[in-house]
């Protein structure tokens, strides 16, 4: 065996085996850092809300001066929502309901010293609501029922992120984690226009929505504390106990449509997200998406950077398989006379073939290693940056592997070209 | 076949060659042969000499008996067997113990030493002994060429390796195409010598060819190619 090899040995070059081991670096290399940073990077844009389907549209008229000015109608028509109910892409329309009182909320951010008062932070905001069946949350971390006397929230995130880097840096308040405020009670206290009538109780915030700019609250929430507080007519009693009240004033109001009001979003849910045609509809009746619609720009331009690079690492590695079959077979046709001659001896052809079966496999499998290593040296460049950018970075699995399968594709090609070079050599 | 043919005891008896002629030949006037066109035995455990004029088909021949091509019509048949039916690994354990072989070219590795070219045969079945073949290293006079790498021994030095080398497998017939042509009649008659031991050992044929320098075989029949 190791006269063979040294047999065979005599016609191999150096300097070719090294640019057979550098092509096929390269190529594997960049496919593969190609992979392994989009696998990383994606997921910048891919944060997905845990309680909301991807193909979830939350969409709303564009605001214009004549909105403002004129008081024209930023809110949607019945008439509006069954055209939108009826385009094919559309599988169901959802209405963001409004509260229709006030809501202001307080935070305990210090705990209170003794014989004086916390250090507290309080704002007035607002409630919306969505059917409950469009969103993908537990029924236990996202339910109310009367007289319960927390209710679970779910905010913007970009409402923390303007707290956070807006508000608390210039204030000189303390920064929040989300992990930390879902732990902070919100002290809500919830009343009438007027002021007539008022219910305190305490939130909870239970998610945070990238694609939402709003505060969500379970709709039979909404709707029984509408019933309660919103402006019209005044009960009597308002005033004395407004849980006892709520009850026979719902049921009196009812929960038809007609009183309702108009709702200015809507929430869609669309059958193919990817479609022309949503984009189109939207623009031609003067509606806007919100939420993640840059980053399915971002996420579409990130995917073709990557197809590019992997585009040029797949070409490369096909010009080094080539390379390397091409090699070979200078190599076995070098070695051709020796090869017949060993043949007539009487060896078997894997015995021949062995010594190039293995250079081959010594040649992939190194281009495979070295090139895993620059792929680990550039992520270990780019990951701090990345990572800055809120990147969560995925595994090193899909790349190990495709690196591992083109190796593998690689050694059986030039194994195949290989034995077909020996049997060429057994006849004279 | 398969299973007898890798048994020790088989061994090919008869090569048989039923009309057989080079496609070169075919619409060719050839000069008359006891070989093409004809039928034509030969049998174990005898001598044979072929007189081959120069392109009379004689290195054709021995690359179709030994598998290398198949460019003739009619039929070879070892046993019976039709040559044609052989697949790689069949030649392959036919070359390693049924059939040896020394070419006109010799075919040695020039890189490689005198004794690894022995080797490098040997080394497929171990049929023959270290002392054995320093035996016959001293006998044909190449002892001292041991180490020697092959190419940079003289002709008829590598001539007389390259016949121990086709001796050290176990043979039904030994094949040998101008084994001598470099010798000198005293080396061609020790060469003769220990080619008749090891193939009466082996109960082997012999069939030498010869352009004008015959191996100094005793008995031997002669055929005309």
């Amino acid at each position: 065996m190791n006269l063979i090899f040294r047999l065979l040995r005599k016609n191999t070059s150096l300097s070719r085996l090294a640019g057979c081991l550098a092509s096929n670096l390269i190529g594997l290399a960049i496919i593969g850092a190609g992979l392994q940073f989009y696998l990383d990077a994606r997921s910048i844009w891919q944060q997905k809300d845990s309680f909301l389907k991807s193909d979830y549209l939350a969409v709303n008229k564009v605001i214009g001066a004549a909105n403002t000015l004129g008081g024209g109608a930023s809110t949607f028509s019945d008439s509006d929502i069954a055209d939108l109910q009826a385009q094919p892409w559309v599988e169901r329309v959802g209405e963001f309901s409004r509260a229709d009182f006030n809501v202001h909320a307080s935070v305990a951010l210090q705990a209170p010293a003794e014989g004086e008062q916390g250090r507290s932070m309080s704002t007035a905001m607002f409630f919306e609501a969505v059917p409950d069946d469009f969103l993908d949350i537990p029924e236990s971390d996202f339910s109310w029922h009367e007289g319960a006397e927390s209710v679970p929230v779910i905010i913007s995130k970009d409402y923390l992120a303007l707290y956070n880097f807006g508000f608390a840096s210039a204030a000189g308040l303390p920064q929040l984690s989300e992990n930390l405020i879902s732990g902070i009670p919100l002290r809500l206290t919830l009343s009438s226009d007027d002021g007539s009538r008022r219910v305190q109780m305490y939130g909870r915030v239970a998610g945070y929505s990238n694609r939402f700019n709003t505060i969500l609250v379970p709709q039979n929430f909404l709707d029984y504390m509408n019933s309660i507080l919103a402006s019209g007519p005044a009960p009597e009693s308002a005033s004395a106990s407004p849980a006892a009240q709520g009850a026979s004033e719902a049921a009196q109001r009812g929960s038809g449509k007609a009183s309702h009001p108009a709702p200015s979003r809507l929430i869609v849910d669309v059958n193919s997200p990817g479609d022309a045609a949503i984009g189109k509809y939207l623009k031609a009746h003067g509606l806007e998406v919100a939420g993640d619609k840059s980053a399915a720009g971002a996420t579409y331009l990130l995917r073709v950077v990557t197809g590019i690079v992997m585009g040029v690492g797949g070409v490369i590695t096909l010009l080094a398989i080539l390379i390397m079959v091409l090699s070979m077979s200078l190599l076995m046709e070098k070695n051709r006379q020796k090869i017949h001659s060993l043949l007539m001896l009487g060896y078997q052809p894997y015995v021949v073939a062995r010594p190039f079966w293995r250079l081959t496999a010594v040649l992939a499998i190194s281009a495979a290693v070295l090139a895993t290593g620059c792929i680990l040296l550039l992520r270990w460049q780019y990951l701090t940056p990345l990572e800055s950018l809120g990147a969560t970075p995925s595994g090193l699995g899909w790349t190990l592997l495709l690196i591992a399968g083109l190796t593998i594709i690689i050694i059986l090609l030039n194994c195949h070209s290989i034995t077909g070079r020996i049997r060429a050599a057994w006849r004279r | 076949m398969t299973t007898d043919t890798i048994s020790n005891d088989y061994h090919i008896q008869s090569i048989e060659l039923s009309d057989m002629l080079p496609e070169v030949f075919v619409n060719e006037a050839i000069p008359h042969s006891e070989v093409w066109l004809t039928h034509c035995v030969f049998q174990r455990g005898r001598h044979y000499l072929i007189e081959a004029p120069s392109g009379g088909g004689k290195s054709s021949l021995m690359a179709y008996i030994f598998g290398a091509r198949t460019d003739y019509t009619g039929t070879l048949r070892f046993n019976n067997r039709d040559a044609a039916t052989f697949d790689m690994t069949r030649w392959q354990l036919i070359r390693r113990r049924h059939l040896a072989y020394l070419p006109q070219e010799l075919d040695l590795f020039p890189e490689l030493t005198c004794i690894e070219n022995i080797r490098l045969k040997n080394s497929l079945t171990g049929f023959i002994e270290e002392r054995q073949i320093d035996e016959w290293l001293e006998r044909l006079g190449i002892a001292s060429r041991r180490d020697t790498p092959a190419g940079r021994m003289s002709i008829g030095q590598q001539q007389r390796l390259a016949i121990i080398r086709a001796l050290c497998m176990p043979f039904d017939f030994i094949f040998l195409d101008e084994p001598v042509s470099h010798l000198d009649s005293t080396n061609n008659r020790i060469a003769a010598e220990i080619i008749s031991e090891e193939a009466i050992r082996r109960g082997a044929g012999v069939i030498s060819t010869s352009v004008g320098n015959p191996l100094l075989l005793h008995s031997a029949i002669n055929v005309k190619l």
